[in-house]
């Protein structure tokens, strides 16, 4: 189907959306999942915590989908 | 079901004559969660009783024992026999292994003594010369080794410096072997020409002293190995008789031991001085009345018990309370912390939230069914793992549920013609799906306010869990009013909006200090974060589709290309199935642990944990 460019355009935004958020969630969350794992590796019971400040930067994504969703929705979807 | 057992805080006092009956009776009853003194000016902590240091060491012998016969700790076993019994019996299995273990080292020194005479007779055998030979003399120097150059060129140049000598060679491991004989007085000079040509010693210390050919030595070694190997195989398994044998008694021994020397070593918990001792823990007030009998009647009526219901400022250990539909889900409270005495345990709002938040991501017929069939496999082996396997197996009906609304079955909407039925179908109705997680996170996230404004109200009163907890309510009411106005779906003024605002922001400020401003959009963040309801599940219903479609296009050429369709049908579904089964079960979890909890829970107790049980 051919595509204008303008959609294209748009398409190309909300990638970048949620793609450039997903790799600051992922640097962010490596980052904390090192400390976590090695708190964990000396006192088991921290694995709750642990799981808690690891996901943290997950919103950030979320962050990136509402953008890219506003984004497509800005084109009349 | 919101709050724990009730807990009464118990004080025994007593002579030290009647401390092991009381210990015993504890220890039977499983009741008191003891609460270990520390050494203060009155009291030190008790002596452990007399038979400590013996079933420690007994207990030491048992567990090598154990792990020396390669015992797998499984099953239960009876025993039927008494203390000294168990002793000796465990003393008389430890020398005989000692013994035996003896017996393997002296043979296993033999064999590897054996393995380096043979390597050593091996290089040898080319070369036929008695071995006395190499034994070493005052007027005789002999060198052995490798020699990288030619042997010819070396024997010209040695008989330049002396006539008296001999050489010999071989190949050894595609080597030139040589060994050469010389007077003591050319020693010096004949190394220095082997050391120029490359010469690597070899040194055989340990054919000394031995007579005849290496070949005829060689066999009577590999002899001799052959016997020794022999011996060692029915030593190897004499051991594995001596642990199948006894595999159920050392297991029993190893508990009953374990048990005995829990109970001898309890008075180190207790506080003591010379004639009296003082125990110390809770007890669930339930069950006050009648351990107080049963200890009072152990202890001959000549202990004192003084106990009072736990007080709010005390912590005292938690032992949740919930019917047995919710007790599997305990372990998310395990995982996480244990919630306070004081405060609600919320491992009914789990129960109720986790499977419908898993089912919604999940949402799929057929993985549904997958996936309850692999976990009801998983709970039959992992009996331990029950809880664990209980929650997921709920989750994964509910995932059913969902499937049938959705109108899912491996990602197809239908099957052959028949097109399935749905309420809302994920593919296509993406926004509808992502507001009606929205709502739900918006409730998610005030039920744990409302919980926090119960748990703030009954530890600090009215006003605290008013600023605290109700002011994030009327934010929400705020930007609510305020959004809804400006796109003209209510008609108020939005100075009303803006008046909540304002109060939410100082009752917040009143509640939580700065750190309440500062975190303002974290509420809105919060609801923002159940959008992933519809995320996890979108991305689960597209991947599906792709597996679909792209085997659907094989199976359209027919042929050889359907067995290709038919493999990434298979690993694809596979694939999908175990993201969506990790993917929903975190993002489920997260959702309660950070969006839920966060509103609401302390935690940090300890768990009840009473004298006698043992930990599963």
């Amino acid at each position: 189907m051919a595509v204008d460019i303008g959609t294209g355009l748009i398409a190309l935004a909300a990638g970048a959306a949620i793609g450039l958020s997903a790799i600051g969630a992922g640097i962010a969350e490596g980052r904390i999942g090192v400390a976590a794992v090695g708190a964990m590796a000396e006192k088991e019971e921290l694995f709750g915590k642990g799981l808690v400040l690891t996901v943290i930067p997950e919103t950030i994504v979320i962050f990136g989908l509402v953008i890219a969703i506003l984004v497509i929705q800005m084109a009349g979807g | 079901m919101l709050r724990p057992h009730e807990m009464s805080s118990v004080v025994i006092t007593g002579p030290k004559s009647v401390q092991e009956p009381i210990i015993r009776e504890l220890h039977d009853m499983k009741i008191l969660h003891i609460v270990e003194h520390s050494k203060n000016e009155l009291a030190d902590i008790g002596i452990p009783l007399e038979s400590a240091g013996r079933l420690s060491e007994t207990l030491v012998k048992a567990r090598a024992l154990i792990s020396a016969l390669g015992i797998k700790k499984e099953g239960a076993f009876e025993l039927k026999k008494e203390l000294l019994d168990v002793e000796s019996n465990v003393n008389k299995l430890n020398g005989e292994l000692n013994s035996i273990l003896e017996e393997l080292k002296r043979i296993d020194a033999q064999l590897a003594k054996n393995d380096s005479i043979r390597q050593e007779l091996e290089l040898l055998k080319g070369i036929n010369i008695n071995l006395d030979n190499f034994t070493s003399c005052k007027s005789l120097a002999s060198f052995t080794g490798y020699i990288s150059s030619d042997v010819l060129r070396l024997k010209d140049e040695i008989s330049k410096i002396t006539k008296s000598f001999m050489l010999l060679e071989s190949k050894a491991k595609k080597r030139n072997f040589i060994a050469l004989f010389a007077d003591r007085k050319s020693e010096e000079n004949i190394s220095d020409i082997l050391k120029k040509r490359n010469f690597a010693q070899v040194n055989l210390a340990n054919v000394q002293g031995m007579k005849g050919a290496a070949s005829q030595n060689l066999a009577r070694i590999n002899d001799e190995s052959l016997k020794l190997q022999k011996l060692r195989n029915d030593i190897m398994r004499k051991i594995e008789k001596l642990g199948t044998n006894n595999k159920g008694f050392l297991i029993a021994s190893e508990i009953f031991l374990r048990e005995q020397l829990e109970k001898a070593e309890a008075p180190l918990k207790f506080a003591s001085t010379t004639n009296a001792f003082l125990a110390k823990g809770w007890i669930p007030s339930e069950d006050l009345k009648n351990s107080i009998e049963r200890l009072n009647k152990a202890g001959r009526n000549k202990i004192y018990i003084q106990f009072e219901p736990a007080k709010s400022s005390q912590k005292a250990p938690v032992k949740q309370k919930n019917p047995n539909p919710i007790k599997p889900f305990q372990f998310f409270m395990d995982l996480y912390s244990i919630p306070t005495y004081r405060e609600i345990d919320p491992t009914f709002f789990v129960f109720l939230t986790f499977p419908i938040f898993f089912g919604i991501m999940l949402g799929d017929i057929g993985y549904g069914i997958v996936s309850l069939g692999l976990f009801w496999f998983l709970k039959i082996k992992m009996p331990k793992a029950k809880n664990f396997f209980n929650v997921l197996i709920l989750a994964s009906l509910v995932s059913i549920i969902f499937g049938f609304l959705y109108g899912e079955f491996f990602g197809l909407e239908e099957i052959g013609n028949y097109h399935l039925w749905h309420a809302l179908s994920r593919a296509k109705d993406m926004f509808t799906l992502m507001y009606i997680s929205l709502a739900i996170g918006a409730v998610h996230v005030n039920i744990g306010l409302i919980i926090g404004f119960i748990n703030v109200y009954g530890d600090h009163g009215l006003m605290a869990a008013i600023y605290e907890k109700a002011g994030w309510i009327v934010l929400e009411l705020g930007v609510a009013m305020l959004a809804l106005s400006h796109f003209k779906i209510i008609v108020i003024s939005p100075w009303i909006g803006a008046v909540f605002l304002a109060a939410a922001v100082m009752m917040l400020f009143k509640g939580e200090g700065v750190k309440g401003i500062m975190e303002l959009p974290s509420i809105f963040t919060n609801i923002l974060s159940y959008a992933r309801l519809m995320a996890i599940g979108l991305s689960s219903v597209i991947l599906a589709v792709i597996v679909n479609d792209s085997a659907g296009q094989f199976f359209h050429k027919g042929g050889f290309f359907i067995l290709i369709g038919i493999l990434i049908l298979v690993i694809g579904h596979l694939i999908n199935i175990m993201l969506g089964l990790l993917g929903s079960f975190l993002h489920s979890l997260r959702l309660h642990y950070v969006e839920f909890f966060s509103k609401f829970f302390t935690g940090g107790a300890k768990k009840y944990a009473p004298f006698g049980l043992k930990d599963e």
